[in-house]
């Protein structure tokens, strides 16, 4: 197929996912992967290089996102249970994984390294909707959920761009350059926001595209992974974007609109059905591997500082999607997975985004908390309404919120 | 009879002949009246947090309208309603929320879902009258 003809085809992919996601409240991205697997595996799509390099590019932005999305106040508050229960959901299944592929399934020890980052991540997105369709976003234990999530996230990336360093006189320039833009972001762009924001020629964006892709060239030429750098430049905005909002929003836009789904319906186009459908029981066996070394390190944890939702918290914390898919496609396009190994992966990390939640919702949602509990008991307070005016009926307030 | 009465408003045909209804009911019984609106699901399993926090702002704005109108359609007929805006799955919601505020009607609209969707998903208010801990109706 010629690019041209591509593009066509992931356009209509990308319209066709986001017109499913709407319909069924589903996220986008999952859909994207899934049709990208349709594509590849029966309509026989495959990538051009453009497609690969916009979804690396892709990759680096939703990265960058992630660290923009850093509540840093929030990891402050909760430093000490964010950085145990964050930091076990991280180690904890990365040995395991790591460990078994190694040794078990025999697989290479940088795809095993591949393997455990993969499977070690705690999605934060999937986490957050679900917290603040209950509520519990405001309580303790979803901003210890949250909180530990960001550890996680960070273990995550640290250990992508960490574990796969070959130094080189590249790799000098690539940590000074990331720490002199880590450092400087945060002081010169509110200058550059005032001086050149708020204008549809948007120069923020452009400032950050800038950055990212010097950030790309920088990781290729010390042969290294611009992930950490990423994630970390985006921490580093996250205070500069809680006061420009419009900003955040307009870079997600530009995301959603092109990259992102170049990068998911991509991932989803490596997915080979006949490598999964012949290799079934370690797809079984890496899903439980993720769940049980996710339980076994973070429950015991959790009980100390959350009780009876233990299970709960620790379900929530053994979700992924964005960064396993993000790991699993920096192995397959640098060659250290091959196609069988991308396609287990990434199937068990669209699985963990599903399975543990659902599970977690449906049988192990907290209860009101103690003050709640006993509102529920005494009878309902009966709200003062006001009486009609003489000139006409009164309107109550402004809307009340629950849950949110 | 009634003396306080919960109304489910969603912006549909059917909600907005429920709320007709509960403002009828509440001017009848001099009861309280207070509405429920459930946003509805958030993309589930997202990406990114930007993708649920915007899926969020829409909805609350679109239900901040859907409130403002049912408070002022309430008004013109001398009853004061007062309005509440939760996220979740709304059998669900409306279930809990009746249960914790002590009322004793729950109004609901009735939706014209196609027979295999019924069969397959149930239908709001079908769950809902399982499980209400008080009286509802059904305005068709």
């Amino acid at each position: 197929m010629s690019s041209l003809q591509v593009a066509v085809a992931i356009a209509a992919i990308a319209l066709l996912a986001s017109i499913i996601s709407v319909e069924l409240s589903l996220s986008v991205a999952i859909v994207e992967i899934v049709l990208g697997v349709v594509a590849a595996n029966l309509f026989h799509l495959h990538s051009v290089p453009w497609l690969d390099f916009v979804a690396a590019f892709g990759s680096i932005v939703l990265t960058f996102l992630a660290g923009a999305e850093v509540d840093v106040g929030l990891l402050r508050a909760e430093l000490r249970g964010s950085l145990l229960v964050g930091g076990v959901s991280f180690a904890a299944p990365f040995c395991g994984a790591l460990l078994y592929a190694y040794f078990v399934a025999g697989w290479s020890f940088h795809a095993a390294e591949i393997c455990g980052i993969a499977l070690s991540t705690t999605s934060l997105a999937v986490v957050y909707a679900v917290l603040v369709e209950t509520g519990l976003n405001q309580r303790r234990i979803g901003k210890l959920i949250m909180s530990a999530t960001f550890v996680t996230d960070f273990g995550t990336a640290g250990a992508l761009s960490i574990l796969f360093i070959k130094p080189n006189l590249w790799f000098v320039a690539f940590v000074a350059v990331s720490v002199l833009m880590i450092w400087l972001f945060p002081k010169a762009s509110p200058w550059f926001f005032r001086r050149y924001g708020e204008r549809v020629i948007e120069p923020e964006i452009k400032l950050v595209f800038f950055l990212l892709f010097c950030l790309m060239l920088l990781g290729k030429l010390s042969l290294g992974q611009a992930v950490l750098p990423a994630f970390v430049l985006g921490l580093a905005a996250s205070r500069l974007y809680e006061s420009h909002r419009l900003e955040q929003q307009r870079l997600r836009v530009v995301a959603f609109a092109f990259l992102t789904p170049a990068f998911f319906i991509k991932g989803g186009m490596n997915v080979s059905l006949a490598a999964l459908g012949a290799n079934l029981g370690l797809l079984g066996v890496l899903f439980a591997i993720k769940q049980s070394t996710k339980i076994a390190g973070i429950f015991p944890l959790a009980r100390g500082y959350v009780g009876g939702d233990a299970l709960y918290l620790t379900l929530l914390m053994s979700t992924g999607l964005t960064f396993g898919t993000i790991s699993s496609q920096y192995g397959y396009q640098a060659g250290i997975i091959d196609k069988a190994q991308f396609s287990l992966l990434i199937t068990v990390v669209i699985a963990s985004a599903v399975i543990p939640t659902f599970i977690a919702q449906r049988w192990f949602q907290p209860g009101p908390e103690p003050d709640e509990r006993q509102r529920q008991k005494s009878p309902a307070p009966r709200p003062a309404v006001s009486e009609p005016t003489a000139s006409g009926p009164t309107v109550s307030g402004p809307t009340e919120r629950e849950g949110a | 009879m009634y003396d306080k009465i919960l109304v489910a408003v969603d912006g549909s045909a059917g909600a907005d002949k429920a709320l007709a209804a509960a403002v009828t009911l509440a001017e009848s019984f001099g009861a309280e009246l207070y509405s429920i609106a459930v946003e509805g699901h958030l993309p589930a399993y997202a990406a990114t947090l930007g993708e649920v926090d915007e899926a969020k702002a829409e909805k609350d704005a679109y239900f901040e309208e859907i409130d403002r109108a049912a408070r002022a359609y309430a008004a013109a007929r001398g009853v004061e309603l007062r309005t509440v805006k939760v996220v979740g799955d709304p059998a669900e919601r409306i279930i809990r929320h009746a249960e914790q505020g002590g009322f004793d009607l729950l109004v609901l609209g009735h939706k014209g879902h196609s027979r295999a969707r019924r069969f397959l998903l149930g239908s709001t208010s079908d769950k809902v009258v399982d499980h209400a801990p008080c009286s509802t109706l059904i305005v068709k």
